[in-house]
């Protein structure tokens, strides 16, 4: 019973203080609230002022038909793109040296153009992402995991990368690219792709896979011959292209899978997948290749020298919706 | 006081277990997240369309999706005609109120496509409740630049009594 009553009376007079102190600050600030962006500091005579807090978390902008989800964002700027070109990358089609070269100027080419910018309207808490890729590394695998993959092949796949020359790097993306004699289950008769993370050498590595869309045209491939085809009737290139372009936005806003996507699920990108909006055709005069002009090709972006035709991806401003440019 | 030490010897061996446990022998992969091929968009799409018409009871769009010699079959049961799934839908006392697709895949055969997806529905029947995961496969026959669907085979999946409303699709697991 006695020490009941010293619980009793520890308990109020702990009340007490708190309640006073609550009081006192109420009182304090009673003239105006901080606001977002402000924080409060006493003057050292009992009065208090708001000032500008620059340590103020950005506010993350919502509203625009896709939602937030609390996990980050890559912030990085450039965030790195690592590529790791697996199966026979030296034979017929578009599973050539043409293609690899093709791809990684296109990497190269990608990052601050007002395409890859409309990535930039998606942050985190701490931040938004920057519309800045760059070309981290690229390596060949020509088959340590044969050519019927899953999984599991692909998680050993990037895994060997890292003592294969590409550094285990939480901020980058990595990319298996798979040629054309591949298998992976679900490729070609689910999807074309697909991007997620992993705890690999203990580190969250965030990576995807990209099968040759020669595969299967009629499910992966915009085209049969693209605006960067070296031949008619060969438009992998510029397919995987699309599916990469897809993947690494959705890998920048999405990495950890718990960031940026809506009611039903769909990350941004594939709010606009396959949907390319305006195009143009080419010809003789812009920067496709004369099997592209010949074949009259269709492209939508133009940059680094060339014409592309890559899918719309979900601008997280004025309102939402399927664009090819931001601002 | 070895009664003393004994639950701080129950307690660390738990730790143990629980760090043990904690220790991935394999890396734990997160679901992935598809960039879905042309056609799976396409029969996504269609097979949306036809759950809801038969949610606004929409006979004249559903016939309009369907073949003529369109059938359902099901295990242990004879093949439902499509006339008859027609009005076992479009009756009154079958409401579906909500509906999800997951794990679709497509095998394009050119004029013909087979379509293999998993059903979430939330459904009132004769007045009790019909929720649950249904396995579809669809045969899809070409019509000129559309599609129709020509026959059905669907098998309800056993344990899964609810859906989760807001399903993310992970596309393979």
């Amino acid at each position: 019973m006695c020490t009941f009553r010293k619980v009793s009376l520890a308990l109020t007079m702990v009340f007490v203080i708190v309640a006073s102190s609550a009081l006192m600050a109420q009182s304090i600030l009673n003239h105006r609230e901080a606001q977002r962006g402000e924080k409060v500091v006493p003057n050292g005579d009992g009065s208090v002022s708001l000032v500008p807090d620059n340590d103020a978390k950005p506010a993350v902008v919502t509203g625009n038909g896709i939602n937030y989800n609390g996990g980050p964002v890559l912030q990085g700027n450039p965030v790195p793109i690592y590529l790791i070109w697996y199966g026979n990358w030296n034979a017929s089609g578009s599973n050539t040296a043409a293609t690899v070269s093709l791809v990684e100027h296109y990497v190269n080419s990608l990052g601050n153009t007002p395409y890859e910018k409309i990535n930039s309207t998606y942050g985190d808490t701490t931040g938004n992402v920057s519309g800045n890729v760059t070309l981290g590394g690229a390596i060949f695998d020509t088959g340590s995991q044969g050519t019927r993959l899953n999984n599991n092949r692909l998680s050993a796949i990037v895994t060997r990368s890292f003592s294969n020359g590409l550094p285990t790097d939480p901020n980058g993306v990595y990319f298996v690219l798979t040629s054309s004699n591949v298998s992976e289950r679900g490729f070609c008769s689910s999807f074309c792709g697909f991007h997620t993370r992993q705890t690999l050498n203990g580190t969250d590595i965030k990576w995807a896979f990209v099968g040759n869309p020669d595969r299967c045209p009629s499910g992966c491939e915009i085209q049969t011959t693209g605006p960067n085809s070296p031949a008619t009737g060969v438009g992998g290139a510029d397919g995987l292209i699309n599916v990469l372009t897809h993947e690494q936005e959705e890998a920048i806003s999405d990495p950890d899978l718990n960031a940026w996507f809506d009611n039903s699920g769909q990350e941004n990108a594939d709010k606009c997948n396959f949907n390319f909006g305006t195009t143009s055709t080419c010809n003789g005069s812009n920067g496709c290749t004369p099997a592209g002009a010949s074949a009259g090709a269709k492209f939508n972006q133009t940059f680094g020298g060339n014409d592309w035709m890559i899918q719309q991806n979900w601008e997280n401003a004025n309102g939402g919706g399927c664009v090819q440019h931001f601002p | 006081m070895l009664a003393r030490c004994i639950p701080c010897l129950l307690g660390g061996v738990i730790l143990t277990w629980t760090v043990a446990a904690q220790e991935p022998v394999v890396p734990t992969l997160t679901p992935t997240i598809i960039t879905a091929t042309k056609q799976v968009t396409l029969f996504t799409g269609l097979e949306k369309q036809i759950l809801q018409a038969v949610q606004k009871k929409d006979k004249a769009g559903l016939e309009a999706m369907l073949t003529e010699d369109f059938e359902i079959a099901m295990p242990h049961a004879d093949a439902v005609a499509g006339e008859d799934w027609l009005d076992s839908v479009l009756a009154k006392d079958f409401t579906l109120r909500t509906f999800v697709i997951s794990q679709m895949s497509v095998v394009d055969l050119g004029d013909y496509a087979v379509v293999k997806y998993e059903r979430g529905q939330q459904a009132t029947l004769k007045g009790k409740a019909y929720d649950g995961e249904f396995f579809v496969v669809d045969l899809w026959k070409k019509s000129g630049d559309s599609w129709k669907l020509a026959n059905r085979y669907v098998a309800k999946i056993p344990g899964v009594a609810n859906i989760k409303a807001k399903a993310r699709p992970t596309g393979k697991e």
